[in-house]
């Protein structure tokens, strides 16, 4: 069996993988058995109390740490095995992360920022402006371009972030808790703003919360209990506005 | 592309925490200055020193017969053929331009006696119109005048020699030495002047006397015991020595020195005084080397969730470094480059015409031959600058050395929940 063909067609998939951090006086279980296939295009919740694994589960499927055991496939290529470099260059490429706090780098303009990963692959900068003007316009940050985050408010911050995200198109986009740090305005802005580009562009976006505003607008949602998949159901996000 | 993007932030980060970076490239700038200024100093007090000892002793080159500086005998001199190959080697060739003067001298060992005493001292015989340009003696004059050129039977001698001798100027003396035919004879002689350099060797033993007449009395027509020569500069004694050493090569009997060869105290205590240097300037080094470790590590313990996004981002390990050590580097270059120019501008405003160090030295401190003067004028060289330039940024290298290693070995996954 082809490690390609085994994740071809997925935007991410997982084969029975683990996450054991050794710990005295026994081993942590953060992931067990985890297997799990999400489509391209896909908008989905991953919800869960703390302790359950979601950040672990988001690091994984990111390749930002590496399973104990089991498989992964990033956009149908089996990353596990994948040197620092390689892993590297995949998470420039086929992933974008968003995170709680923001975590825009303090030195950089927000269209620095969001430019920071075409930068890195080498996209001219004027196809770079382009993009993240476009981009800027679409969610609402025009006229921010040239600010510094500490310049930002929490909301605008998140949503640079996310362009800087989605802007080198990738295959994935890891949200962790992306709207536990604002307020419920700038929540709703934010989810509709991923919502738009999940829809408009066909982003996938996978995202761990607690919120249960944002579960309900996720057509997948997926509970960790204890490091396993406790339940996992579609689910129609515009049912509960009626 | 990517390594403008690493740059990019390596720059900005520099002026993250301006406070920081800017005492911390006060610190490094200052130090630089501060090794620039003693540099010159010390150069520019070892240039006086050597051109004091070299211009009282045998010069920067010095020309002899192979076994005169160990002998010191008469015997052992150069003859009229070979100076004159000597002199064309100076005045002829590639070392021309370098050479600002020379002198004959023919120098022997012998007794001074007065109706009062005698005392051995060193007789030298000199071309007084050379010596003149040469020799810093004719200005240490106390009494009467130095030689002239014309002169038979004066004699230039030093303050105590005359005092224990009980000479005054215009006063006769005798001067005892072997001549080349093994006998003892002596030469009657008339002091024309007295000096004092404050070296007591010299102000108690040394005479100097026409060469003309030193020549008829020792039977050694056209002879020298040393061709002394004097350069431009100190530093120009290696090439000039290997020069003349070619075009010296089939001269038989002569022995081309430089002044370490010649005057190995005179060496040893520029060595020592070097080392002192040296010593400095390595505690100098270890204090900027620990401002800069001590400013990129602080910037880098506390970003360490900035190095995850980094790698999150797609950055690997050693492109994070990478942007540490640009960081060390740009705070560096800056301070080098605001030291360098402190330095100069700093030596030349306040000390182009000597820094004075009188008030901490006796009058008429001697070391080693040469008499020290405690104004010492700072002299710049630039390879030494550059080295000192070069070795801040080395420094500051290897200091963000170990930060850089740190911020790319961080455990990506780890480094993210090291909330800020």
């Amino acid at each position: 069996m082809s490690s390609q063909g085994n994740g071809s067609g997925s935007a991410v998939r997982t084969e029975d993988v683990w996450k054991v951090y050794p710990q005295e006086p026994s081993p942590v279980e953060a992931v067990r058995g985890l297997t799990l296939d999400i489509e391209p295009g896909d908008f989905v919740a991953m919800a869960g109390p703390s302790g359950s694994g979601k950040t672990t589960v988001l690091n994984i499927l990111g390749a930002l740490t590496r399973p104990t055991r089991g498989k992964v496939w990033v956009g149908g290529e089996e990353v596990t095995a994948l040197s620092e470099r390689r892993l590297a260059r995949l998470r420039l490429e086929r992933i974008g992360f968003v995170f709680q706090a923001y975590n825009l780098l303090p030195v950089l303009t927000a269209m620095e920022n969001a430019e920071f990963t075409l930068l890195l692959r080498g996209v001219p900068a004027e196809e770079r402006h382009r993009r993240v003007r476009a981009l800027f316009d679409e969610i609402g940050l025009e006229g921010l371009a040239d600010r510094r985050p500490s310049k930002l408010s929490g909301g605008q911050q998140q949503r640079v972030a996310v362009a800087r995200a989605v802007v080198g198109q990738p295959a994935l986009v890891l949200a962790d808790e992306p709207t536990a740090n604002l307020d419920s305005a700038s929540s709703a802005a934010l989810l509709e703003v991923m919502e738009r580009l999940n829809h408009e562009h066909g982003t996938t976006f996978v995202f761990s919360t607690h919120d249960p505003r944002v579960m309900e607008r996720a057509h997948r949602l997926i509970r960790l209990v204890d490091g396993r998949i406790d339940r996992d159901e579609r689910q129609d996000p515009h049912a509960g506005n009626g | 592309m990517k390594l403008y993007a690493l740059l990019l932030l390596s720059f900005r980060s520099v002026g993250r925490n301006t406070r920081r970076s800017i005492l911390t490239a006060t610190a490094m700038a200052l130090g630089l200055a501060l090794l620039i200024f003693s540099r010159s100093i010390a150069e520019g007090g070892h240039e006086q020193w050597i051109d004091s000892a070299v211009r009282l002793g045998t010069g920067h080159v010095a020309i002899q017969a192979p076994e005169y500086l160990e002998t010191g005998r008469l015997e052992h001199r150069l003859d009229s053929t070979q100076v004159r190959r000597v002199v064309r080697a100076l005045e002829d060739t590639a070392v021309a331009g370098t050479v600002r003067t020379w002198v004959p001298r023919l120098t022997v060992s012998g007794l001074a006696s007065s109706a009062s005493s005698a005392l051995p001292v060193r007789i030298e015989g000199v071309d007084p119109a050379r010596e003149r340009v040469f020799s810093t003696l004719p200005d240490q004059l106390v009494e009467g005048r130095y030689l002239e050129p014309g002169d038979r039977l004066h004699a230039f001698v030093g303050e105590e020699l005359a005092r224990r001798l009980d000479l005054k100027v215009g006063g006769r003396f005798v001067l005892t030495a072997q001549v080349a035919s093994g006998q003892v004879e002596g030469q009657m002689m008339r002091v024309a002047g007295i000096f004092h350099t404050g070296i007591q060797e010299m102000d108690e033993g040394l005479v100097h006397v026409p060469l003309e007449t030193m020549r008829r009395w020792l039977g050694v027509p056209g002879a020298v015991t040393t061709i002394a020569v004097l350069l431009d500069s100190s530093r120009e004694t290696e090439a000039t020595v290997s020069i003349l050493r070619q075009e010296l090569d089939g001269a038989r009997g002569v022995r081309v020195m430089g002044w370490r060869q010649a005057s190995p105290e005179m060496d040893s205590a520029v060595r020592i005084d070097d080392y002192g240097d040296y010593l400095f300037h390595t505690i100098l080094f270890a204090i900027i080397a620990l401002a800069v470790l001590n400013a990129v590590m602080m910037s880098v313990l506390g970003r360490k969730r900035e190095f995850g996004i980094l790698q999150a981002l797609g950055l690997t390990g050693g492109e994070t470094g990478l942007v540490v050590l640009g960081e060390g580097l740009f705070l560096t270059a800056a301070s080098g480059l605001l030291g360098m120019v402190a330095g100069f501008v700093f030596t030349w405003v306040f000390f182009r015409h000597g820094l004075d160090f009188s008030a901490f030295m006796s009058e008429g401190m001697s070391a080693s031959g040469g008499v020290i003067d405690p104004v010492i004028v700072p002299v710049f060289r630039y390879d030494q600058v550059l080295l000192s330039v070069a070795s801040i940024l080395v420094i500051g290298t290897l200091a963000s050395l170990y930060p850089a290693v740190r911020a790319s070995k961080l455990d990506v996954a780890e480094a993210m929940k090291f909330e800020q």
